[in-house]
């Protein structure tokens, strides 16, 4: 009884790249307003362009890269998670912390991630089953956080020293590939296909586009928003090992900076902090073009206090070159 | 029934004369209060240790607040130790343009104050001492010793990893490492100040410099993470020892990197002896034994030979407290 | 095997909101392959019910049972036929997904399972296809936001109809469709109800489309049942009428032969002229004061006209003049104080401020107009009159909107420019979801505001309302083109069918 018969070969294949091309829209403006961006600091600065700058950049931007990814999935629920650059922080201090007191290496990543778990299921239950909102919750679970991240060595900073550990960031597990760029490409692609392809990842969408028709057709709209805070959390973790690997000492403010320059990037991307819209990639784009803005101004010999300045600007007309983009449509 | 009532007042009255007595005999122990710009940083607890050190030895209480890097907050913490009874203050301010007002309060208050770390606002007079390290000699010291380092590597071209410039100990490490390398023909390619003072940042930043000016022979680290971070930097590059990293401060971080070979020069600065002798100088002003005003410190220079020296272990067991870590 | 006799069965429900009690024992029962009309007046408690079956509220008391479907072969197929579909009034759409992707998405149950996009397109077109073919193929991939209220409508249904539920809940599904839309809903339903005994209860005003489509009704009133599945062929519309309690209406309805032709300058405000002129191609329209203007055919053209009379945008290919003037409103501001009141059936998004209370809405366009900057105690009073003044019954002042059921609602809209006395008065969709009794009201009271000189702009996709009320209609066809102007006499059903290309 079908009285549709679908559109075969072709014809489809090319609806397909073009809606693919449209669905990612505003990703691909960013991606071209980086290479723009890194041209232009080439012009000035010919060695912004040669392969160890560009290996310096993806090394300073992995960490941010995959607190963005965590971040991305709570936003798009319509959420928010300021606890991320504090959790980044802690788990690297207990992670030192477990390694001077003689653990494993791998024991102690344990212990680190453990607390990206455990402050991620606390924003969860708190946002989804108390009700309290996400601003106020992740913004005490960032305090509390931050100031354990002292506490725990009494402020002072542990040096890391297990070489074994190092390879978290800057081994080959596959040649000619450094480890940190395998786990943002493995990431990459888990995350973008799971928001894509996976009904959860839809659900997600859903959530953040209206949480209470979401729930009139049925979807789980607590335990999907208590998975979005939990990854958010295990992600930041992550990120704080990453970076605490390369580093080879942790220290309490480490991730204090992190937290707004991750909701930038995830925004940068294309999410709306009203939820329902952003993607993986974008998250990536949005952490990179960051990323670059220092290295440009560092390259360039940018006053630093200018950079913060210079750092909002682009960003502005990286966003308003989208929107209108998206006007004319 | 006048009777009981005469009891009672005279057990109050003597109730009231005791407490008295216990509270002022509690107020002869003084209290010091050492006040931080901020905690989050190893220095500034360092010279906490120092001043809680000195201030046992010397028969006195302490107690501890942070500004957290804001001016508005360090006065209030003024205050509050005033409220709190407090006989001496250790500062270390947030800024030196942040302390006239301190001083004219504490002035009124007649409480002695002492700077550590950072001075007082140049003009300023009221206080009993500040004690800094000599900011400007290291800086020339450093300045000519990262000049000659680099010299040795074939170049004359420095890179520096600085302080906030808006801190007067930077502008005059600043000052001094300038001419330094006017005098002895060296080129400041290159100069980043650091915002949050973490090891990522300097790192960055080491490695924006290096990739920028890939003739650089030396860098000139302000503080103990731009060592860390420079450090780093070169041993990701392979290039450790190539280009001469040397820093100020010391922590056992860059003193464990100076004996590996990844850092060539510490100029040490005594975090907790600057607290230690601060503190001995507002006792001095309460027991009127005599002060002096400026007490500029000097930042001794250590390398991987000399580090184990008696002499240099000296200072480093003033730069850093046991429980940080090995010396 | 005992064929239970209904499918879905509700017995003494008992629901109560604090103080207010809503339903008071009501009994309602649904056979497989059915259509049941549920009516009742404003307020009587058709959508707290409704919510109670689908699941979205709980009921105090009273059971609720559901038959398996007979033609269920095992109890795992009988558990998963027992889904109910429902359309609400508000709907239940994600803005930010495809329409494909909403029409689609409640399929899937398991959230690690995969979600085939292009699969996703397949069904909803086919589900869209059932009422709007070239709507299925063009809109699949469109996001929800961009859709116009029409739009969704549609695609909501689809999801409903696509969802293979053994029970749809319909609130008011025709109310933004255009006749031809309706006509096709209407014929899936009943294949639907013949091949697959889909039994389907839906609330609706419209007595015709009652009657075109249902088999029996149930009738609300105070909460409890009155008329319990008597079949329509046996009960009349006066019958029903009375049962909802709607009986007592006030003054009839003037009929439409014994009004006096309008001339400017008639009425209340005499000496005031007002008169409005509307031209693009191949249509010149004068519109004296007094005059109710209708709007016929779906919404493309009418809404070009109405958003340039009310400042919303300008005024694109229509010139629009009044009292000889040329006006161009660059803002709804700009329109508002000059007369021009706007009232809009899309109560969510054009009309209440959810968040504020009924004193807020009520002054809202007050303020606006007289470019108040402080809120005034008298504010107070005038809501209290206004209240009066249309036989509204709220709580309090300060109450929030949603404790109003939607005909309240759309009263309080029109309270809103009362007091204002608008020289021009548009209503786009006016008494979308609004009940028999409130409808007169509503009819009354724009015949008053008529008689007192404003020119009323009504653009209704329901003909009987237009034929009603209407001494002019100016008629648009699909691709949003204004046909003709049809007056006195000819304002008919079957004119405006014609005039609009709607015909069936």
């Amino acid at each position: 009884m079908k009285t549709i018969t679908q559109p075969v070969g072709e014809a489809s294949r090319r609806r397909s790249s073009i809606r693919l091309l449209s669905l990612y829209r505003t990703e691909i403006a960013i991606a071209i307003a980086i290479i723009v961006m890194e041209l232009a600091v080439g012009a000035i600065v010919p060695a912004a362009l040669s392969v160890g700058n560009v290996a310096n950049v993806a090394q300073a931007a992995a960490p941010l890269v995959i607190m963005a990814f965590g971040v991305l999935l709570v936003v798009i629920t319509g959420g928010i998670d300021l606890s991320v650059g504090s959790v980044f922080s802690l788990t690297g201090m207990v992670t030192g912390l477990a390694m001077a007191h003689g653990f494993s290496a791998l024991a102690s990543s344990a212990a680190g991630l453990s607390i990206g778990v455990l402050i991620g299921a606390i924003n969860g239950a708190l946002v989804t089953y108390v009700g309290l909102a996400p601003f106020v919750v992740t913004l005490s679970t960032y305090a509390i956080a931050g100031s354990l991240s002292f506490i725990v060595t009494d402020g002072h900073s542990l040096p890391i020293s297990d070489p074994n550990f190092w390879l978290l960031d800057a081994g080959t597990l596959i040649p000619g590939v450094p480890n940190y760029v395998l786990w943002c490409a493995v990431l990459l692609i888990v995350i973008e296909f799971g928001l894509r392809k996976l009904v959860a990842g839809r659900w997600l969408y859903a959530i953040g586009s209206s949480s209470s028709s979401a729930r009139v057709i049925g979807i789980p709209v607590n335990r999907v928003r208590m998975t979005a805070y939990l990854l958010s959390g295990l992600l930041a973790s992550f990120s704080g090992l990453v970076s605490v690997s390369y580093i080879g000492n942790a220290e309490a403010t480490a991730g204090s900076s992190l937290m707004l320059q991750a909701i930038a990037a995830v925004v940068i991307g294309g999410a709306s902090l009203f939820g329902g819209t952003g993607s993986a990639f974008g998250a990536l784009l949005g952490a990179l073009m960051i990323t670059i803005i220092q290295n440009g101004a560092n390259l360039i010999g940018v006053n630093s206090f200018w950079q913060g300045t210079v750092t909002g600007v682009v960003i502005l007309i990286a966003v308003l070159i989208d929107r209108i983009t998206k006007a004319r449509r | 029934m006048r009777q009981p009532v005469r009891t009672l007042a005279f057990a109050a009255i003597a109730f009231s004369v005791s407490l008295t007595a216990s509270v002022a005999h509690a107020a002869d122990a003084k209290t010091v209060a050492y006040i931080a710009p901020s905690l989050d940083i190893s220095y500034w607890q360092w010279v906490g240790y120092g001043v809680k050190e000195r201030a046992q030895e010397l028969g006195m209480n302490y107690i501890e607040l942070t500004s957290e890097n804001s001016p508005a907050k360090q006065m209030d913490n003024v205050r509050t130790a005033l409220t709190r009874g407090v006989s001496a203050i250790v500062m270390g301010p947030v800024s030196s343009t942040s302390t006239p007002q301190i001083l004219r309060l504490l002035k009124e208050k007649q409480l002695p104050i002492a700077f550590a770390g950072i001075g007082p606002q140049e003009g300023q007079t009221d206080y009993t001492s500040a004690v800094t390290a000599n900011n400007f000699e290291t800086g020339k010291a450093q300045g000519a010793y990262v000049c000659k380092l680099a010299k040795e590597r074939g170049s004359n071209k420095v890179g520096m990893l600085s302080l906030p410039q808006d801190r007067e100990n930077a502008q005059k490490y600043l000052a001094g490492a300038k001419e330094s390398f006017k005098a002895d023909g060296c080129d400041l390619t290159q100069m980043l100040e650091t915002h949050g003072l973490t090891v990522s940042e300097a790192v960055a930043q080491a490695n924006d410099i290096l990739t920028a000016h890939p003739d650089i022979r030396a860098l000139y680290g302000m503080y103990d993470e731009a060592g860390t971070g420079a450090a780093k930097a070169l041993q990701t590059r392979g290039m450790t020892g190539k280009v001469a990293v040397v820093t100020a401060d010391g922590s056992p971080t860059t003193i464990k990197l100076l004996r590996d070979g990844a850092i060539q020069g510490l100029f040490l600065q005594e975090a907790v002896g600057q607290g230690i002798d601060a503190t001995t100088q507002v006792s001095n002003a309460l027991t009127g034994k005599p002060t002096t005003q400026q007490l500029a410190l000097k930042e001794p220079l250590v390398t991987k030979d000399t580090i184990d020296q008696a002499d240099a272990q000296k200072v480093v067991k003033r730069v850093y407290p046991p429980s940080a870590g090995k010396f | 095997m005992n064929k239970p006799p209904y499918l879905m069965t509700a017995r003494g429900i008992v629901k109560s909101y604090g103080p207010t009690s809503v339903l008071k024992g009501f009994d309602l029962s649904v056979a497989a392959g059915e259509v049941h009309a549920f009516l009742g007046g404003n307020g009587a408690g058709k959508s707290t019910f409704i919510k109670i079956i689908s699941g979205q509220i709980d009921r105090d008391s009273g059971s609720l049972e559901f038959a398996p479907n007979s033609a269920s072969s095992s109890a795992a197929d009988a558990s998963d036929e027992n889904t109910i579909a429902v359309v609400n009034q508000e709907l239940a759409l994600l803005p930010h997904l495809t329409v494909a992707e909403n029409i689609a998405l409640p399929r899937s149950r398991r959230g690690y399972g995969l979600f085939n996009a292009s699969e996703a397109r397949r069904i909803a077109v086919d589900a869209l296809s059932l009422i709007d073919p070239t709507f299925a193929q063009a809109s699949v991939d469109r996001l929800v936001a961009d859709l116009s209220l029409h739009e969704r409508q549609l695609v909501e249904i689809a999801r409903a109809l696509d969802s293979g539920a053994s029970l749809l809940l319909l609130d008011e599904p025709t109310a933004n469709l255009t006749a031809g839309e309706t006509e096709r809903l209407f014929t899936v339903i009943r294949r639907l109800t013949v091949d697959k005994g889909l039994a389907v209860l839906f609330v609706s005003h419209r007595m015709r489309e009652i009657r075109q489509i249902a088999d029996v009704c149930t009738i609300i009133r105070n909460g409890q049942t009155t008329i319990d599945r008597v079949a329509l062929t046996s009960i009349t519309d006066a019958e029903i009428v009375e049962q909802m309690g709607q009986a007592a209406l006030g003054p009839a309805a003037e009929p439409r032969a014994q009004r006096r032709p309008r001339t400017s300058g008639d009425g209340i405000d005499a000496g005031k002229p007002n008169d409005l002129r509307v031209q693009t191609d191949g249509i010149d329209l004068e519109i004296a004061s007094g005059t109710i203007l209708g709007l016929a055919g779906p919404p493309d053209g009418p809404e070009a006209l109405m958003d340039a009379l009310i400042g919303v945008s300008r005024a694109g290919k229509w010139s629009i003049a009044r009292n000889g003037t040329a006006v161009s409103y660059r803002r709804p501001s700009t329109a508002a104080r000059d007369g021009v009141g706007f009232v809009s059936g899309d109560r969510a998004n054009k009309g209440i401020l959810a968040n504020l209370p009924i004193v807020d809405n009520l002054a809202a366009s007050a303020r606006i107009v007289g470019r108040k900057r402080a809120v005034r105690r008298e504010e107070v009073a005038q809501g209290s009159d206004l209240l009066d003044a249309l036989s509204i019954r709220a709580g309090s002042l300060w109450d929030l909107p949603a404790t109003l059921s939607g005909g309240t609602q759309q009263k309080l809209l029109i309270a809103r420019w009362l007091r204002l006395k608008p020289t021009v008065l548009v209503l786009e969709e006016p008494t979308r979801g609004v009940d028999i009794r409130t409808k007169q009201e509503i009819y009354a009271l724009i015949r008053e505001m008529a008689a007192q000189g404003a020119i009323i702009v009504w653009w209704s996709t329901e003909y009987l309302e237009l034929v009603e009320l209407c001494d002019t209609v100016l008629a648009f066809d699909p691709d949003g083109h204004p046909t003709s102007v049809l007056r006195g006499d000819s304002i008919s059903e079957a004119g405006l069918a014609h005039a609009t290309g709607m015909a069936a």
